[in-house]
């Protein structure tokens, strides 16, 4: 398998503060590695240094075997970002945003128009904030992509969009994993990710905590437990849960992977006075291994 | 990539009605406004009427009103009471008026009355003073005012060019005006930096394969050239429509405002190198420049400033900027020598601003 993107031994401290530790990544080609964590955990950071935004204080980045630091120019030019925000210019056209994008990639005149026909052709020439925010946000990715890129990092690109343009994200990321392109996708929906990704890397305070399919990681990470709903004094409950097992908690709810039996758990929790309102079976997601990883849900840390 | 990034610029001005009215249209009409304040050159203004009072039958007092009459700039108004004069003073119709008693006699005491507002701003005061009591003096001398040899000349000392005979408040209003709105461009520079920020279009120029010095040259040349468009305009429209003379070099007059282009530039790189949202810098930089332009003599000519103003104006570039003009347009034969101190004086400022700019100037914040 050909590496399209390495970060080895890569990390970025701002003053005394270190926002990412020390990252050892490998993306293969061709592949869609999700990139989850939550705030905090170093996801921009990390593809801000991938994407020489931000210029990393040690390690280092490989893309497509042509290291960033040392060919900027060659590394550059096969990776295209597509940034969190509408990177657009709202007051031109699609047409005159993606012809200076491309200029920027070295493409000009003829070659320029063709590579951005292809997207929103029949609105091409359109003032850019006149689009639905679903068409922007296509324009956004269409505007990553006019370079033709081999590397395609994509920062929650489905914020904010309608779900007839998630759809249409989500088909333009499949076709683009099938034409050999190789993508990174941070996301908050969990749901994207085991839609979309091969692979997911889970990140927290500045390291990965976890990397693999998302079946390697639901069965090696997300056991099976209860989910409890709970009204009194939440400390005292939870408190008690954890001499019967691993202890998440979300609000008022208690997610709790017991170590034996559920009967002692229950009794133990009511002993504290409060009341158990629902009680909910949890079955083994993505979602429950971020959980036991971070110790936090994915859209509440966001 | 400077070529597109110049374009792109176009195209987001053209887009841009209110940056558009604030560096072309704004300066027009103060151009206006202030060039039809002042009069159009000694030949065509108006001669101020000074007033003057009497007794029917006082021959000197006959004399000091024709010899105002004779005076150029002066017109002798003659009010029927002292009284009535001094209400006319009083009340703003006119600057100054003289109340000539019959029994007039300077050795005992009994003097010429100068009504004037003592309150008024020296500069508007001292030069009528100082003229009606030379007129006053030139007609109450034993020898006739006519036969009077000159006693004073007025000469362009050596080192300046002689100035044009007529000069038009718009040689003065026309780059005043230019030089402000200049600066502007100054704002639009750093918040297209902030918007850029703002938006993430930075992040994605950052990701591309353009060197960090080259994104940075493309934003700001494009800058360097609508401030030249934006001065050609103003001062081809002061020629062309106003009638200002460019009485020096036509090179120089292009080599100044390329400097105070490329000093307007860089105080936007400064600018955008403080941080700040767009609103911020829309709130606070016009607030600079206004200062700046008050203290370079934008607004009110440097020259009737007290001195320790004009001190303090040598710190900004406009000052340096309005001398040089001021040169190129007023006197004749003015080259590039001529204005080198101010040229010298632009690019260092230029420099000096881009330097901490580029110094204090995060890439990755």
């Amino acid at each position: 398998m050909t590496a399209m993107l390495e970060l080895s031994g890569l990390g970025k401290d701002y003053g005394e503060r270190t926002a990412v530790k020390a990252l050892d990544l490998t993306v293969t080609k061709g592949e869609i590695l999700g990139l989850l964590g939550p705030n905090g955990a170093g996801k921009t950071t990390t593809i801000s240094m991938a994407s020489g935004v931000v210029t990393p204080t040690r390690g280092k980045v490989t893309i497509g075997g042509v290291e960033l630091a040392k060919q900027p120019r060659v590394a550059k030019a096969k990776l295209g970002l597509v940034p969190q925000d509408l990177a657009l210019y709202e007051e031109l056209s699609a047409l005159q945003n993606l012809t200076y994008f491309a200029a920027l990639y070295g493409i000009h005149g003829k070659l320029a128009a063709e590579r951005v026909a292809w997207s929103l052709a029949d609105r091409a020439k359109d003032i850019v904030k006149t689009y639905s925010g679903g068409m922007q946000r296509r324009l956004n990715i269409a505007a990553g992509l006019v370079h033709k890129p081999e590397l395609l990092i994509l920062d929650e690109p489905t914020v904010g969009v309608d779900p007839q343009s998630r759809n249409h994200i989500f088909d333009t990321v499949r076709t683009l994993r099938a034409s050999g392109i190789t993508v990174i996708y941070t996301s908050h929906y969990m749901e994207e990710v085991e839609a979309l990704c091969d692979r997911v890397a889970i990140m927290d305070g500045g390291a990965i905590v976890a990397l693999g399919t998302i079946g390697e990681l639901v069965a090696k990470y997300a056991g099976k437990g209860v989910e409890l709903e709970v009204t009194g004094d939440l400390d005292q409950a939870a408190a008690a849960a954890r001499a019967h097992g691993t202890v998440t908690r979300e609000g008022n709810v208690l997610r709790i992977e017991p170590t034996a039996g559920l009967a002692p758990l229950f009794a133990a929790i009511e002993a504290t006075g409060v009341t158990i309102a629902r009680i909910e079976s949890r079955q083994a997601t993505l979602e429950t291994a971020f959980l036991a990883l971070t110790g936090r849900g994915l859209r509440d840390a966001a | 990539m400077i070529g597109a990034s110049i374009l792109k610029e176009v195209w987001l001005l053209l887009r841009d009605r209110g940056r558009l009215i604030s560096l072309f249209a704004l300066p027009v009409a103060f151009m206006v406004v202030f060039g039809s304040m002042f009069k159009f050159g000694p030949d065509k203004g108006t001669p101020r009427p000074i007033g003057i009072w009497h007794e029917a039958n006082d021959t000197r007092g006959a004399a000091i009103e024709a010899q105002l009459n004779a005076t150029p700039g002066f017109v002798a108004k003659a009010f029927p009471s002292p009284d009535a004069l001094r209400h006319a003073v009083a009340h703003d119709d006119l600057a100054a008026g003289l109340i000539i008693p019959a029994d007039f006699d300077p050795v005992h005491g009994k003097l010429i009355e100068l009504s004037i507002d003592e309150g008024a701003p020296i500069q508007q005061r001292v030069p009528i003073e100082g003229a009606v009591i030379g007129t006053v003096m030139r007609a109450l001398s034993p020898v006739a005012p006519r036969d009077m040899p000159p006693l004073v000349i007025p000469k362009t000392p050596p080192g300046l060019a002689n100035p044009l005979a007529d000069v038009s408040a718009f040689q003065v209003t026309v780059p005043g005006n230019a030089v402000l709105f200049a600066f502007f461009i100054s704002m639009a520079v750093a918040i297209t930096f902030a918007h850029e920020r703002h938006t993430g279009v930075w992040k994605r120029l950052l990701a591309a394969p353009v060197p960090r010095w080259q994104a940075l040259l493309g934003k700001l040349v494009p800058y360097f050239l609508i401030a030249m468009v934006q001065l050609g305009f103003l001062f081809g429209l002061g020629a062309g429509a106003f009638g200002m003379k460019i009485a020096g070099s036509i090179v120089a007059l292009t080599l100044l405002s390329a400097a105070l282009a490329m000093c307007a530039v860089s105080f936007g790189l400064l600018v955008s190198s403080f941080g700040g949202t767009e609103r911020q810098i829309g709130s606070t930089v016009p607030v600079a420049i206004l200062v700046m332009g008050l203290l370079g003599g934008c607004m009110f000519p440097r020259m009737f400033m007290p001195a320790f103003m004009k001190q303090i104006g040598n710190a900004v570039p406009q000052s340096w900027a309005l001398d040089g003009y001021y040169a190129v347009l007023v006197r004749q034969g003015t080259g590039i020598i001529d204005i080198a101190p101010q040229l010298i004086a632009l690019v260092l400022f230029a420099l000096g601003f881009a330097l901490l700019g580029m110094w204090r100037f995060e890439f990755e914040r």
